[in-house]
């Protein structure tokens, strides 16, 4: 497991790396899953456990995770989910300033979910490999 | 503008707690100050042919998880519009949500109905390019009729396999009520009939919305049965059970967004004032076609063609027509803050126009400038 995060320590620019607490049972997820809960469509995993999405508040991990995931915009992302709060479907994933806070948050927290650009191998979560 | 300081300083207090949550539980809100000008006649019972700042908004909603199945939460709405709206808070939503799992939940309390692409979003503007959605289907000086049922819902989606999509759907039932402070009751108002409580009706419907398995288009039906009652001091209203419906597409693809709306809604409304009896037959049919560019991160800009007419009545008289073509364009200086101006040149007296504004009778054609500032956390 330490050599495959080793070698997931670090996604080219055109992706995310995936990180999940340790307690999230599933090693891999199909990208419309990945959609699906980072949009509030699903709030689980394909085993059944509860997912909780985190997400960042911005920057170029933020933007190309929207893009390859989402297929929306960063600015149709954010509408979407306020579409979601103000008419009463939805509770906004917990948003990070840093990917620090993100993955401390993952790692605390049970059936988390998260995305980074860059995750150490000392990391204490657990990469997700998107099937796409 | 004594409400605009009220939402300033409410909004101010909570947003230094910038949407965040304590253990599950949320804040969010809006506000938002618009501005509208008009060539000829009065719109929306603002004195807009001087320029208007008589539109003031402000939303907060708090919401708490409870557990992974359970939510509940609350949204206040606080509106001026002309003479519409006022200090009052209204309850928008008030529900407890239910998921048993992705495919089915239920929700219960004050909840908003889905109909059409967005009834049950018409009034959160920080999610829209346009400061006015089309006037044909989502009203502005009548939204809070058709915007939320007391009642429940149940919601879910159901997967077609990878080659034919998804489905998903919302069942409803309950009660709908028609404000006090707003345009339907003001036109009953001027006609001489004062409503002390409001009018209300049951109401059942659902929506289906097919996600189909061409990236970005979405299709859909929304029909929904309602009827209206009510008693003031000197008469009465009566809508007897109407069938409506709303068919609906729209498909997104990166910064493109095209939709399309078509409503029907054949109703016949009876009004007693003492002794006499007053007859309006409606046969609403309304339409729009809509499309819009993000051209940067920051602008995004687009346009739309609206259409309303009433069949039941002479189509060729102003009065039973409205039609708007309109450019829009907003700016967002960051997540928060965002700049709406949009330009509306309307064919018709059919909707958004009130005797007590325009005393003096109306002009067909009018040309409208809105704009609107808002803040979103």
């Amino acid at each position: 497991m330490l050599a495959f995060l080793a070698c997931a320590g670090a996604a080219n620019a055109q992706d995310v790396i995936f990180v999940a607490n340790r307690d999230v049972q599933v090693s891999a997820i199909s990208a419309s899953d990945l959609r699906a809960i980072f949009t509030g469509e699903k709030t689980r995993f394909a085993d059944g456990s509860h997912a909780v999405p985190v997400i960042l508040k911005g920057g170029p991990a933020h933007e190309v995770f929207v893009k390859n995931y989402c297929r929306e915009t960063p600015e149709e992302f954010r509408a979407q989910w306020r579409k979601a709060i103000f008419t009463g479907q939805g509770a906004m994933p917990r948003a990070f300033d840093s990917e620090s806070a993100l993955i401390a948050y993952v790692a605390a927290t049970s059936g988390a979910i998260g995305y980074v650009s860059r995750v150490s191998s000392a990391a204490s979560v657990k990469t997700l490999a998107p099937e796409k | 503008m004594r409400l605009l300081a009220s939402i300033i300083i409410v909004f101010t207090a909570v947003a230094s707690l910038p949407a965040q949550d304590f253990a599950g539980i949320q804040f969010h809100g809006f506000v938002t100050q618009g501005f509208v000008f008009s060539s000829h006649n009065n719109y929306l019972t603002m004195q807009t042919s001087s320029g208007s700042l008589q539109w003031t908004e402000g939303v907060f909603s708090v919401s708490d998880t409870i557990s992974d199945n359970l939510r509940v939460g609350i949204q206040l709405h606080m509106f001026q519009l002309g003479q519409l709206g006022g200090p009052n808070i209204r309850v928008d939503w008030a529900s407890g949500d239910y998921r048993i799992n992705d495919y089915l939940g239920f929700r219960g309390g004050k909840v908003k109905t889905v109909m059409g692409l967005f009834n049950d979003s018409q009034d959160v503007d920080a999610i829209f390019l346009w400061t006015l959605l089309p006037q044909c289907s989502y009203p502005v000086d009548n939204e809070g009729f058709f915007l939320s049922h007391l009642g429940g819902e149940a919601y879910g989606y159901i997967p077609l396999g990878k080659r034919s999509g998804k489905l998903r759907y919302v069942g409803y039932a309950g009660y709908s009520y028609l404000p006090l402070d707003e345009g339907y009751i003001k036109q009953i108002s001027d006609a001489g009939l004062t409503f002390t409580n409001e009018p209300s009706g049951k109401t059942y419907g659902g929506d289906l919305r097919w996600e189909t398995p061409l990236k970005g288009l979405l299709v859909g039906y929304s029909p929904m049965v309602l009827g209206l009652s009510g008693t003031a001091p000197g008469g009465s209203l009566l809508v007897p059970t109407f069938f409506m419906s709303a068919s609906y597409a729209q498909f997104t693809r990166g910064k493109f967004y095209l939709g399309t709306e078509y409503d029907k809604a054949p109703y016949n409304e009876f009004l007693t004032l003492g002794q006499q009896q007053i007859y309006f037959p409606t046969d609403a049919r309304a339409w729009y076609v809509m499309g819009s560019y993000r051209l940067t991160k920051r602008f995004q800009a687009g346009s739309y063609y609206s259409h309303y007419i009433n069949k039941a009545l002479d189509t060729s008289l102003p009065a039973n027509y409205s039609k708007d073509f309109v450019l829009s364009e907003r700016y967002d200086f960051n997540s928060y803050f965002y700049a709406k101006i949009e330009d509306h040149f309307l064919h018709g007296t059919g909707l958004g126009y009130y005797q007590s504004t325009n005393p003096n009778g109306l002009q067909t054609n009018s040309n409208i400038l809105a704009a609107k500032i808002g803040f979103s956390f």
